[in-house]
């Protein structure tokens, strides 16, 4: 049978790689850490000659000497040009019929955990890609990729820059996951999700570890798998690596991954053109057998997935609190770029058992397409749930959605023509899920009929644009019953038909059914059972709601969801009926019930508010300054308690009887005492003493002395924007414009990043003068600091605290 | 025979240090936070602890051994001590790579040693995410795991070091110090290509910045010195004679070493 490159994607032919490149130009004489790609300019014999190897071997694709031919890793030795146009014509010259275009990673590490941006590293692919396709490549081969985000960019850059097939591939690591937590099946989701023609697995461990792996995608795409194994492990002998699978046995095991339904096949580290004529036996005269998945509404993070089969009756909680409306303090962080107080939300709410996060950070004085990307990244350095981008700006969807390293749902489309047309491209482009409303322009309709004929109307746009119905969650939107009580049948009543009538999927947010009732969550949890007895998939509620989970933990009993009841037995057994043990405080957490934290201290009533917060304890300082409210001012209780007492801290330090943990468990009990009188005080009302800037510099990425230094000042009553770690010099700059900042606190801890300090310094005398600037780190000393030119040196966080009273009090 | 031929016979293929050559890998479970060097990085000088924040301390230290297993790689190289960059400047040169390390202090380090092994440690990118976590969320827990995470990844270098220590006598050879890029005068532009020469971001997911620090930052390189004989072998790993943070060092203000004072040589 005769095997062909588009057949093969789709999955009607087998296809043949060729093998390892790295272990022949080692052999060859390439030093350990020397940038392989250049020999294909230095060295085009050598080159051609493995090559040449593996089209003799039988390969049908040669994967081009191009794996970190990216600028930033050639780093002006050669042009991206000159080497994919070497690499390609070295391939040809071998007798290749096809030619892969080959793309490893950058070699950087994409931000949040590292610093390049995806933008940029989009940019580096994107120029691989042009300069392939302009060197003739036939399709690209994006390989042993550990970070999803990077894999998307570099999809993104072959897709929208060329029009050749692409085959994306990641590495995973013994524990199935690849080392940014990437596990098989969501790597196949996404990767399927944003167009590759072919997915698979590659490099790191031998075939028959990966024939596991490999099941684990065939599960979840119908796309055609590669699958490029090492051969086996590496280790010593004498001076020399060899792999611990010989050619014979490697055949062996790729024939049971060609069995399990592996399309295409080739060799990785450690394999020569010996396995690649192995292999070709393997799959000669056949063809790979016809797949087929159950269709599944699959939402991704680059850490999770969440996967509901059609039919399967599970259920998804989607959690809500990540949304502005009615919140004072996120719209105050939000306000203030303390991205930091959304983060610790969306940790919450994960631990209170939530499947996907809503996020929302719309406030109309809010740049929703600059926030909301910086805001999704942020939460993912954090968070594994998959998200859902909620917002009415298509703007900021499509940038979120393009940098969301995953397949996320979209909130929302609606039936109204703009609304389609400006966001079920957005979903197309990248894959991803998308919220329908069942209203349009003419409003909400009343009845379930018409309300079907909305969703009919929206899946039918959606199909016309390539989204599938599995890939939508039709909201039928819950209507406040004390208006209309007819509503809430209509609403459930129209869950079923959508469901019946056009296969998708259905989310509600749930709370909006009891407004101007008493007791809401009783309303709202009678309605989620109903809602789910009707068909509802994902729910949109805050989770931290005992009563919600309650109903979910309980639902996913009953639609078996929740196998042998084993969550639902672990969490119940122990726990109290608040019907049979009123005033037990029994819904709580059931068994895990915490205890509150220093119970005994709390006891303890002679222990003044100041001893509290000298002692750290916070949870007793929240307590306390709630008590103390009810008789006294809060700026007495600030003014005469809080911070005499961290003053008192500062002082211990200062002296050694305190040290960091000490000094800091102090300020977290300091800020549950704030935190306790903002609660009932309008914000900023009690303590805004002015605001500063806090940074890390660019090219360093330890922030945590100026973490603490963040702490200490925000509770001595300063507004910190916090511009966090690797900060460019404008970005400060503009910070202290936008919010006319007199005092700046920038930190570093390398030698080597002392240059960006100072660059920082300089533009700011240059740009703000009259910009008070403090500094601190490991590397810093009095005279440095004088010699940068900063105003003041701060040996650590008390000190800054001191400078802060100094600038700003005058 | 002179330092200079000495190097020359070093490199001949049968030098003794030849058998040590190809690479290692490690999966270092069992590893204990070592709870005082924890404590150390934190400034710990004798004060007071009381039960809640000794609690505190205690859940750090273990989700961190329950949770990052270390792992780690490392490689024979010969070496050149008398070799030039492509600019001129004189440096060490790890045969076989583009290892490139200039100053004085690694040469020093190195002068008469027939190989180096060069080694890799990382807690993996999930401690990495963990500290975002926390410094987004629970001030004092981060700067707690970042203490335990920093004594947990020098006790995996630790335990690398001790495997090339066992390697090296068994070889016939003898070692000095552990010596990092950053001690002394050596700069850290070398990070990358001591990444690249152990492909250490295939093996281990370690990544490095553009200004040279490691990702995740609880990763270590380091390279030791092989001598054939113990009375040639040199060490300056460990003086703060030419440490750039030596002036405002809060170590040396409370009158102690950044490392372990037990593993150190002749302070300056």
């Amino acid at each position: 049978m005769t095997r062909d490159l588009a057949r093969a994607l789709k999955g009607e032919s087998h296809l043949l790689f060729d093998g390892g490149m790295g272990t022949m130009l080692q052999e060859a004489g390439l030093a350990a850490g020397e940038t392989p790609e250049l020999w294909c300019l230095t060295h085009p014999e050598e080159v051609r000659a493995i090559h040449r190897a593996y089209v003799e071997a039988g390969s049908d694709v040669i994967t081009t000497n191009t794996f970190g031919a990216n600028r930033l890793k050639l780093d002006g030795k050669a042009t991206v040009e000159e080497v994919f146009s070497a690499a390609v014509a070295c391939a040809r010259a071998a007798g290749a019929r096809y030619v892969a275009g080959d793309i490893g990673p950058t070699g950087a590490l994409l931000r949040p955990l590292g610093t390049l941006s995806f933008d940029d590293a989009y940019e580096l692919f994107a120029e691989e890609a042009r300069a392939a396709a302009a060197a003739g490549a036939d399709l690209f081969i994006i390989e042993t990729m550990t970070d999803l985000l990077e894999a998307k960019a570099a999809l993104l850059a072959c897709r929208e820059n060329t029009d050749l097939p692409i085959i994306a591939t990641m590495t995973f690591g013994e524990d199935g996951r690849t080392f940014l937590g990437t596990s098989p099946e969501v790597a196949a989701v996404t990767l399927d999700a944003l167009g590759a023609d072919a997915v698979g697995i590659n490099c790191s461990l031998g075939p028959s570890e990966l024939l596991g792996l490999a099941k684990r995608m065939l599960a979840v795409t119908e796309k055609p798998l590669l699958v490029q194994a090492n051969a086996g492990l590496p280790h010593v002998e004498g001076e020399r690596t060899v792999y611990d699978i010989g050619p014979e046995s490697y055949a062996e095991s790729v024939r049971a991954l060609v069995d399990a339904g592996v399309g295409i096949i080739g060799g990785c580290c450690g394999t020569t053109p010996a396995y690649i004529r192995l292999l070709g036996e393997v799959i000669k005269d056949r063809a790979p057998a016809p797949r087929h998945i159950e269709r599944a509404l699959t939402a991704t993070s680059a850490q999770s997935i969440v996967n509901l089969p059609v039919g399967a009756g599970h259920i998804a909680v989607i959690g809500e609190r990540i949304n502005p409306t009615g919140k004072k303090r996120l719209q105050q962080a939000l306000r203030e770029g303390d991205i930091d107080y959304v983060v610790g939300m969306g940790i919450s709410q994960q631990e209170q058992g939530a499947d996907v996060l809503d996020v929302n950070i719309g406030l109309p004085e809010i740049d929703e397409a600059r926030l909301l990307p910086e805001v999704v990244e942020r939460l993912c350095a954090s968070v594994s749930l998959p998200l859902m981008l909620d917002s009415s700006d298509p703007v900021a969807l499509e940038a979120a959605c393009r940098r969301y390293p995953g397949k996320p749902i979209i909130n929302s489309v609606n039936g109204s023509r703009e609304s389609l047309e400006a966001i079920l491209p957005i979903a197309a482009r990248y894959g991803a899920n998308v919220v329908a409303l069942t209203l349009d322009e003419t409003g909400i309709p009343r009845t379930a009929e018409e309300r079907l004929a909305i969703a009919r109307r929206i899946v039918e746009a959606a199909k016309q644009a390539g989204i599938g119905s599995e890939r939508i969650l039709v909201d039928c939107l819950a209507m406040t019953v004390s208006t209309d009580q007819s509503q809430a049948a209509q609403t459930l009543k129209a869950m079923g038909l959508v469901k019946r009538e056009l296969g998708v999927f259905t989310t509600l947010g749930v709370s909006n059914i009891s407004f101007g009732l008493p007791q809401r969550p009783l309303i709202n949890s009678t309605f989620l059972s109903a809602a789910f007895g009707a068909g509802l998939d994902a729910p949109i509620l805050n989770p931290a709601t005992e009563r919600y989970r309650d109903v979910v933990r309980t639902w996913r009993v009953l639609n078996a969801e929740d196998t042998g009841a084993e969550q639902f037995i672990g969490h119940y057994a122990a726990w109290l009926d608040p019907y049979q043990h009123p005033g037990k405080g029994a819904i709580g957490d059931g068994a895990t019930t915490r205890q509150p934290e220093g119970t005994a201290a709390a006891a303890k009533t002679s222990s003044t508010l100041r001893e509290l917060v000298i002692s750290g304890r916070r949870g007793d300082t929240a307590r306390c300054v709630a008590e103390q409210l009810k008789h006294h001012d809060p700026l007495e209780i600030i003014n005469d308690e809080l911070i005499p007492a961290l003053d008192e801290v500062g002082d211990r330090f200062e002296a050694g009887t305190y040290f960091l943990p000490q000094l800091m468990a102090s300020a977290e009990a300091a800020r549950a005492g704030f935190d306790t009188i903002r609660d009932v005080m309008p914000a900023r009302a009690t303590t805004d003493k002015g605001a500063i800037c806090l940074a890390t510099v660019k090219g360093d990425i330890h922030d945590i002395g100026k973490n603490i230094v963040k702490m200490l000042l925000e509770n001595y009553g300063y507004t910190v924007f916090d511009l966090g770690r690797d900060v460019a010099p404008e970005r400060v700059l503009d910070c202290v414009r936008a919010h006319g900042i007199q005092l700046v606190g920038l930190s570093a801890l390398m030698t080597t990043t002392v240059k960006s300090m100072e660059a920082t310094i300089e533009l700011l005398r240059r740009e703000a003068p009259g910009t008070k600037v403090f500094v601190g780190g490991a590397v810093l000393t009095p005279e440095y600091a004088k010699m940068i030119g900063a105003d003041f040196y701060a040996k650590d966080a008390a000190e800054s605290a001191r400078i802060a009273a100094e600038v700003l009090s005058s | 025979m002179t330092t200079r031929a000495a190097a020359y016979a070093h490199h001949a293929p049968d030098a003794p240090w030849r058998v040590l050559a190809g690479a290692q890998r490690y999966r270092l479970g069992n590893i204990h936070v070592d709870r005082a060097e924890m404590l150390r990085y934190l400034g710990y000088t004798g004060q007071d602890i009381d039960e809640d924040l000794a609690r505190r301390i205690e859940r750090v230290a273990q989700e961190v051994e329950q949770t990052l297993e270390p792992h780690g790689v490392s490689q024979v190289f010969g070496v050149d001590t008398h070799a030039r960059t492509a600019a001129g400047a004189p440096c060490v040169r790890l045969v076989g790579t583009v290892v490139e390390l200039t100053g004085n202090d690694i040469r020093r380090h190195l002068e008469g040693a027939c190989a180096v092994a060069l080694l890799a440690v990382t807690l993996g990118m999930e401690s990495e995410r963990r500290l975002r976590t926390l410094a987004a969320t629970k001030p004092v827990e981060a700067a707690l795991f970042d203490a335990a995470a920093s004594a947990h990844v020098e006790a995996a270098a630790d335990a690398v070091d001790a495997a090339i220590t066992a390697d090296a006598a068994r070889a016939g050879l003898v070692r000095n110090g552990r010596f990092s890029c950053g001690y002394g005068d050596c700069p850290l532009s070398a990070q990358g290509p001591i990444i690249d020469a152990l492909d250490a971001r295939r093996a281990l997911g370690i990544t490095v910045t553009e200004s040279c620090l490691l990702v995740p930052s609880k990763s270590i390189t380091a390279l030791i010195g092989l001598f054939e004989r113990g009375d040639e072998v040199q060490d300056a790993s460990r003086t703060c004679a030419h440490c750039a943070l030596k002036e405002g060092c809060a170590f040396r203000a409370r009158g102690e070493r950044c490392w372990r004072q037990a593993n150190s040589v002749q302070e300056d």
